[in-house]
């Protein structure tokens, strides 16, 4: 894995970064490999009170309490079904675990800087601010995204504001 | 030389740190040993084990620099030293001497660890006091000694290996053959050097017994071997002290060369007592004096075994060494979970199981039943891990009751019954203030001056008696004393006097409890020791914060019974599942009064919120799922089961759909992951793998505000 992250990009034009790509819906992202621990089937979560709809529950992941947040509900893309193909990305973020339902893996994926474009300003669902930029790999797009600035934001509402 | 003057940069702190905790269980050993004397003074284990104390917290001070700390327990360990052979008597005085100096020791490290203010003039005069019964004692060791000594051979020969006749300068050959491990233990040969060097003129050859390809070479480990020629004044015991910590005696070969022949003697490596011969052929001229200073390094290398052997003196450090290990909290918590997780696999394995013909599969039920033993036996044993005696706690009172008596002119007897009854490690510091609170009381309040006493029919000398259980699930501490016992008559005044509501009427067991009001203090006048009306309400509050229970019954004349009941361990929780919609809670057990099914006609409602009417109390209803925002199957109070809680003296009745079951449940974190949620105090994990809230009463009250 840190292969990727370490190795110059044989053309000079930076380091190439190796993501996890995802599918929500009809859109393709991804997210920075680094910081996935796992992937796991959907399991019945334990709701939690007064959360946010996108705030599925907790889980237990082998004695350890995950809440585990929709991306579909949050992004508003896709239809939120549970089945036994809904998969949930455990991700490593600011010294926290938390898992993400997608609704599917597809494949991990090296890019270069220059494969990577500033996304456009869209005033979309979501926030460019989380999007490092829409990478481009065989003609498909990709949105990359910095999970560790939307898991910690307040509107996510999954950690603590120290404010 | 220079092996001094580099690598000193290298961090010690990480060594450091074990330094200081094993400084504080010397200290701790040695005071618990000197407050326990007899007052005819100690025995020859008693002795031996308050040198070796002494002993350890000089020598690991020296080895890691710490100088200064050094100073007191060597003039300390001259003292018991002179004790331990006879020089110089047992008098009760240095008991408290040497307690001093304990304390002394405890601010200098104290000093060092947390960087504390140290006094200088105090450290100065605890080591001119023991100096001076040194020198007192001094006067008689010469007459003494002499005639004290059983062997009179060993024993002459001793005497001339402490105190040289003159003080020519020995030349001896040192060949040190560490073990492989001694980098890893910590130990920084430039410093020994260093002593060595202090001592005499030092040279120092390192050589290489046995050749290792260099590839394989690991820096770790010490395949060295050093051979030293030191001109020194100093004894042969002197310069086997520096190497005290580092080397075994047989890793150690000390060998007195005499001048002329230290060629001839070079040669030869087959030990001292062939050098000795060998010398006395080669000199016959030196026979007279020379000759016997062979022979005293030899036997003064003998009675150094002999002190090796000596019951308890050195032998410690080998012995015990493995009987523990120390290991971060962090760790064992680990263990404890990944454990739980087991359990749980075990269970769901169980389950899966239960469902397939148990004639078919019959292997299976049998490889199921043994795996549900094993994690039930693993289990226990992980859980024990935390487990720690309450001796702990108990030691630190003997001496706090003995400097306690002497100040309040009190004749005190402390007992301590069930020392080795273990309880959770986190417990066992909470519960300690507290405790240390009820001694105090009793000291203070309880017991009676001699005279008191003696008029009331009594042993002058009143008893306190600690005493821990296990009973159940919960570790009962009572803290017995034989004294007054409680006067009611004036804590009903005192009540009536500080406004508390307090009635002639009262039972005793109501009168006890008003002591634990704040600021009730029935004293006639403020001590220092107690007295100031913080202490019974501070107590209940740290027993009731480790989910503890304190009682006391008490009879006049006869004492007083301070009873503390605590759970087994804090990561445990005693509670019930209830069942509201498609979810499970947990409700803590401790705040559970009752449940109920209510009749419609005690629901009353007051500005459209229920309320239930019970024994003549309107209590208020919490729907759990309107204040969670969920789905239930049960929304008419009318038709649920109501569960009536109390927290500090606030009532509420919580609706639920069903009583399941009742647990014991291992408390985990939510906010670990994720955030504080209102209403709860953390999660647990059930039977089938699933995530349960554990509700905390007492935010539920307040979310419904």
């Amino acid at each position: 894995m840190q292969t990727g992250q370490e190795h110059t990009d044989r053309n000079g034009t930076g380091i190439a970064s190796e993501y996890l790509t995802f599918t929500l819906g009809s859109e393709e992202y991804g997210i920075d490999i680094l910081k996935v621990q796992e992937i796991r089937g959907y399991d019945t979560v334990t709701h939690i009170a007064n959360a946010p709809e996108f705030i599925k529950g907790v889980i237990n992941l082998r004695g350890v309490i995950v809440p585990i947040v929709d991306m579909r509900i949050k992004f508003k893309v896709g239809v939120p079904t549970y089945n036994e193909f809904t998969v949930v990305i455990i991700m490593n973020v600011l010294g926290r675990v938390i898992g993400m339902v997608v609704d599917g893996v597809s494949d991990v994926v090296a890019l270069s800087g220059d494969q990577i474009k500033p996304a456009p300003e869209m005033g979309a669902a979501l926030d460019t601010d989380y999007i490092t930029g829409l990478g481009t790999l065989n003609d498909q797009m990709l949105i990359l995204v910095d999970i560790e600035k939307l898991m910690s934001s307040e509107e996510m509402q999954v950690m603590e504001q120290v404010n | 030389m220079t092996h001094s003057d580099k690598n000193n940069n290298i961090d010690l702190n990480q060594f450091n740190q074990v330094f200081f905790e094993e400084c504080a269980e010397h200290l701790a050993e040695m005071e618990q040993i000197l407050v326990s004397l007899p007052d005819e003074g100690p025995d020859e284990e008693q002795l031996n084990a308050i040198f070796r104390a002494a002993h350890s917290i000089k020598g690991g001070a020296g080895i890691f620099g710490f100088q200064d700390m050094t100073v007191v327990t060597h003039v300390l360990e001259s003292l018991l030293d002179r004790m331990r052979n006879h020089e110089i008597p047992f008098s009760t005085a240095m008991v408290d001497l040497f307690l001093e100096a304990g304390d002394v020791i405890s601010m200098q490290l104290a000093g060092h660890r947390d960087g504390t203010f140290v006094r200088q003039e105090a450290i100065d005069l605890v080591r001119a006091k023991l100096q001076q019964v040194i020198d007192a004692g001094s006067v008689i060791t010469t007459a003494e000694s002499v005639s004290d000594e059983s062997e009179p051979v060993v024993g002459e020969t001793l005497k001339t290996d402490s105190t040289p006749p003159d003080k020519r300068c020995q030349f001896y050959e040192l060949e040190f053959t560490p073990d492989p491990d001694i980098f890893r233990r910590g130990v920084r040969l430039e410093n020994l050097f260093a002593e060595l060097e202090d001592l005499g003129d030092l040279t120092v050859t390192a050589g290489l017994p046995v050749t290792t390809d260099f590839m394989e070479l690991d820096p770790e480990i010490c395949v060295c071997r050093w051979n030293m020629t030191l001109v020194t004044t100093a004894s042969e015991a002197d310069i086997r002290d520096i190497f005290e910590f580092v080397a075994d005696v047989d890793q150690l070969q000390v060998r007195q060369v005499i001048e002329d022949n230290r060629e001839n003697s070079c040669s030869d490596i087959s030990g001292s007592t062939a050098t000795v011969t060998e010398q006395q052929n080669h000199d016959p001229v030196a026979t007279g004096e020379s000759c016997a200073d062979p022979a005293g390094a030899a036997t003064g290398r003998r009675a150094y075994d002999k002190n090796e052997l000596a019951p308890g003196a050195y032998g410690r450090r080998t012995s015990e060494a493995e009987s523990s290990i120390r290991v971060g909290v962090t760790k064992v918590d680990q263990l404890i979970n990944q454990v739980g997780e087991l359990v749980i696999t075990q269970l769901m394995l169980a389950q899966t199981a239960s469902v397939l013909d148990p004639v078919l599969h019959e292997s299976l039920h049998r490889s199921l039943l043994q795996l549900e033993r094993n994690t039930r036996d693993l289990q226990q044993s992980v859980m024990s891990i935390r487990l720690v005696p309450i001796s702990i706690v108990f030691s630190r009172f003997p001496r706090m009751v003995r400097e306690l008596a002497a100040k309040l002119g009190k004749q005190v007897e402390l007992k301590t019954i069930g020392d080795t009854t273990e309880l959770d490690k986190g417990l066992i510091e909470k519960i300690t203030d507290p405790l240390t609170h009820l001694v105090r009381n009793c000291m203070d309040h309880a017991l009676e001056i001699p005279e008191m006493r003696i008029a009331a029919g009594k042993d002058p000398a009143g008893t306190i008696t600690l005493r821990a259980s296990q009973i159940g699930g919960r570790i009962v501490i009572d803290v017995i004393d034989d004294g007054a016992g409680l006067n009611r008559a004036k804590i009903l005044s005192k009540a009536v006097e500080r406004g508390i509501p307090a009635s002639d009427s009262m039972s005793d067991e109501e009168v006890w409890q008003l002591i634990f009001a704040p600021g009730f203090s029935t004293a006639e006048a403020v001590t220092d020791i107690s007295g100031r009306g913080v202490g019974m309400d501070v107590v209940l509050r740290n027993v009731q914060a480790m989910s503890g229970r304190v009682n006391i019954s008490s009879e006049p004349g006869k004492g007083t019974r301070v009873t503390i009941s605590l759970p087994l361990t804090l990561a445990i929780l005693d509670g019930l599942s209830v069942a509201v919609g498609a979810e499970k809670f947990i409700i803590p057990l401790n705040s559970i009064v009752e449940s109920l099914q209510p009749s419609p006609e005690s629901l009353k409602t007051v500005n459209g919120r229920s309320v239930v009417h019970v024994r003549g109390e309107y209590i208020p209803v919490i729907a759990l799922y309107e204040l969670f925002n969920m789905d239930a199957l049960v929304k008419d109070p009318g038709s649920g089961i109501l569960i009536l809680i109390e927290v500090e003296g606030e009532k509420a009745a919580i609706l639920v759909d069903a009583l399941l079951d009742e647990h014991q449940v291992v408390i985990k974190s939510i906010e670990t992951n994720y955030r504080k949620v209102e209403g709860t105090a953390g999660a647990t994990i059930l039977g089938d793998g699933r995530v349960a809230l554990i509700l905390d009463v007492n935010s539920l009250l307040r979310m419904r505000k």
